[in-house]
């Protein structure tokens, strides 16, 4: 059994990694332990709000790499310790048992060099599927720079794997993780994301990454704007198929001159997943989302900002609208947008049962006409008026207590 | 006229057949909730016309008693008041109404919801402990009564853990055996516990407090996502520890 002063250790190391989701994994039961939860499932909140979906641990924190940014960096002053397979092994299969947790996360700083890390790895996910008959969620961090077959085997076991991007540009990777590279991390990403299709293609027997792969990028540790961060999001997409992109905002753990003193706002971070969301689910591309070499705006969600460059759309019929459309209108989401669809086959909606309903109209008053009537404002000053008013009293709200649940998406990560 | 039902889905049924030409008709299984000046009724189950209620529902809608199974698990007061008013639109449309902005429907929807809801919660927050002899004790006070509901999710996980699950508030367990699974009333349990347990909470809660970034604190999102009455069956939340900073 792994003693507590590890364990804090190797979670401490860990914890900032965002990932945590538990989703997109079909794995059966066919004795032993354990099964995946394709919708995912959240098995604890901390006070930070985030939700605890899997075991997140390092397998081991000393790192010969020296990443600028990173409180585990070979530079770095903090206390060495690394964890067996086995004890991780052990640890994930009795937290599961007990329903602590959906299955295990598991990354290592860079421990003597990358093959003798991502061996370990391995060794720990073949150790829990084969011997200890473990069918829960593995998410395995891939170490840049470990060999190809290493990597191909991980991929057997774990139902997702992720390699991190950190940095939105190649020039800031260099400066500040200059022993990583954009090929190292790439490119094993792009060989797993064919090997993944070959192994559909030919419907093998087994699994090979279930869940498929991820990715995470620093906002704010570097100068990138938020347009070149949404281009590279929806081109890993599109190229990449990832499942998720995920964002963490610069906290300051280290000083370095090459690194910003300040964090990088929380509401930044929450900017970018909201577009993030909206090119997930509500069809836009990163092109109308955010102008060339623009930030988001802080002040409205990506959502509204495209709407109020875009007038000329609005207002639509809630009566007619395609569903395409609906979904552009500035508060209303995938629920609402369908009970909309559904409700209408039966009646001509009014503004009445659109509140019933709980489509929450405060934004999208602007946007719509229910059978006929508009109940927003005249002018685009105005709506601009109403849309940031509202958004200005929620902010700063959200920056000082970063507690209003309807504006912080992160938390949902386990879930989606 | 209220009618009253001893909570089952029969005798709800028979109400129905009762309440349904009655203007002002209440179905509650709850005495506590009676208004005063009203007069109310036993109703006693009757098989034979609780079926014909359900045939008559099912001609309508083939999924509505899907809707009523989940209506009836519910831990509102209101909630045989909520499936008569809405199986009742059923019956005036007579044809599906659950998507409808209609009232009833917006009612019934909302309270399925908060039950499926509470079950994949519960898929989550439920927490067991080890027993000497290797079985699985989990107690938790849901708000709906969903514990036989939970069953057919852990057993697909642990397949060889016998286990109980135990609603303390409404005391009874759902019973896993390793074998069959069953709904059993269970007043009060005496667990010996494994000589490890402890040690595997006690990691538990060190990596609960390990894993959460202070800088960030978001409370009130927190309590939102796990509302406070759950936090009493939860080990992460019982620590008092020498360590945590």
């Amino acid at each position: 059994m792994i003693d507590e002063q590890r364990l804090k250790l190797l979670t401490e190391g860990a914890k900032y990694d965002v990932s945590c989701s538990s989703s997109g994994s079909k794995r059966k039961n066919t004795g032993g332990m354990g099964n995946g939860y394709a919708a995912g499932c959240c098995h604890s909140f901390t006070p930070d709000g985030r939700c605890i979906s899997l075991l997140k641990i390092l397998m081991s924190n000393d790192c010969v790499y020296n990443c600028k940014y990173c409180p585990n960096r070979l530079d770095a002053d903090v206390p060495r310790v690394s964890a067996t397979p086995e004890e991780v092994a052990e640890l994930t299969i009795d937290f599961y048992k007990r329903n602590y947790i959906e299955g295990l996360f598991l990354s290592s700083a860079v421990e003597k060099s990358p093959n003798y890390t991502m061996e370990k790895l391995v060794r720990t996910v073949k150790l829990l599927r084969t011997q200890y008959r473990f069918h829960g969620y593995i998410h395995l961090k891939g170490i840049p720079r470990a060999d190809e077959a290493l990597i191909h085997e991980a991929a057997k076991y774990a139902d997702r794997m992720s390699y991190n991007i950190e940095l939105p540009s190649e020039r800031s990777l260099k400066l500040l993780a200059p022993q990583k590279s954009k090929e190292s991390l790439l490119l094993p990403m792009k060989k797993l994301a064919e090997d993944r299709a070959v192994f559909r293609e030919e419907k093998r027997k087994g699994l090979f990454l279930p869940a498929g792969q991820t990715t995470q990028m620093i906002i704010g540790a570097s100068p990138e704007k938020d347009s070149q961060i949404v281009r590279l999001t929806q081109s890993l997409y599109r190229s990449m198929g990832l499942k998720r992109v995920y964002y963490s905002s610069y906290v300051p753990v280290v000083h370095d001159s090459l690194l910003p003193d300040l964090p990088a706002g929380q509401l930044r971070e929450h900017r970018l997943y909201q577009a993030d969301w909206l090119l997930r689910f509500y069809g836009f591309t990163a092109e109308e989302i955010a102008p060339e070499n623009e930030n988001l705006p802080l002040d409205l969600d990506p959502k509204c900002a495209w709407a109020l460059r875009n007038m000329q759309l609005f207002p639509v019929e809630v009566n007619h609208a395609p569903l395409e459309l609906l979904l552009r209108v500035p508060g209303i989401g995938g629920r609402s947008a369908q009970k909309i669809l559904q409700a209408r086959k039966y009646t001509n909606l009014t503004f009445e049962h659109l509140q019933k309903m709980r489509v929450v109209l405060k934004r999208a008053r602007h946007f719509i006409t229910a059978n006929g009537k508009f109940y927003g404002a005249k002018s685009e000053t105005a709506v601009r008026g109403y849309l940031t008013a509202g958004e200005n009293s929620e902010n700063s709200r959200q920056l000082s207590l970063f507690s209003d649940t309807e504006t912080a998406l992160s938390a949902l990560t386990g879930e989606l | 006229m209220i009618y009253l039902t001893d909570g089952t889905k029969e005798c709800f049924l028979t109400a129905f057949l009762y309440a349904f030409s009655d203007e002002n008709a209440l179905i509650s299984s709850s005495q506590t909730q009676l208004a005063l000046g009203q007069e109310s009724v036993f109703v006693a189950a009757d098989a034979a016309k609780a079926k014909k209620t359900e045939a008559r529902l099912l001609s309508f809608d083939k999924d509505c008693m899907n809707d009523l199974f989940y209506l009836l698990r519910s831990g509102r007061n209101d909630r045989e008041q909520i499936a008569f008013r809405y199986l009742k639109l059923l019956t005036e449309k007579k044809m599906p109404v659950r998507e409808m902005a209609e009232d009833a429907s917006i009612a019934a929807n909302e309270c399925i919801r908060k039950v499926t809801y509470e079950i994949h919660r519960m898929h989550g927050f439920v927490r067991f402990l080890e027993s000497a002899s290797g079985a699985l004790y989990a107690p938790l006070s849901p708000d709906n009564d969903i514990v036989d509901l939970l069953t057919p999710h852990f057993r697909a996980r642990l397949p060889e853990f016998p286990f109980v699950l135990h609603d303390v508030k409404r005391k009874k367990a759902a019973v896993y055996d390793g074998k069959n699974s069953f709904l059993a009333p269970l007043e009060s349990a005496e667990i010996v516990l494994s000589a490890d347990e402890q040690r595997w909470q006690s990691l538990w809660q060190r990596y609960y407090q390990s894993v959460n970034i202070p800088q960030r604190e978001r409370l009130k999102q927190m309590k939102g996502y796990m509302p406070v009455r759950y936090w009493k069956h939860m080990p992460e939340f019982h620590a008092t520890d020498p360590l945590s900073t």
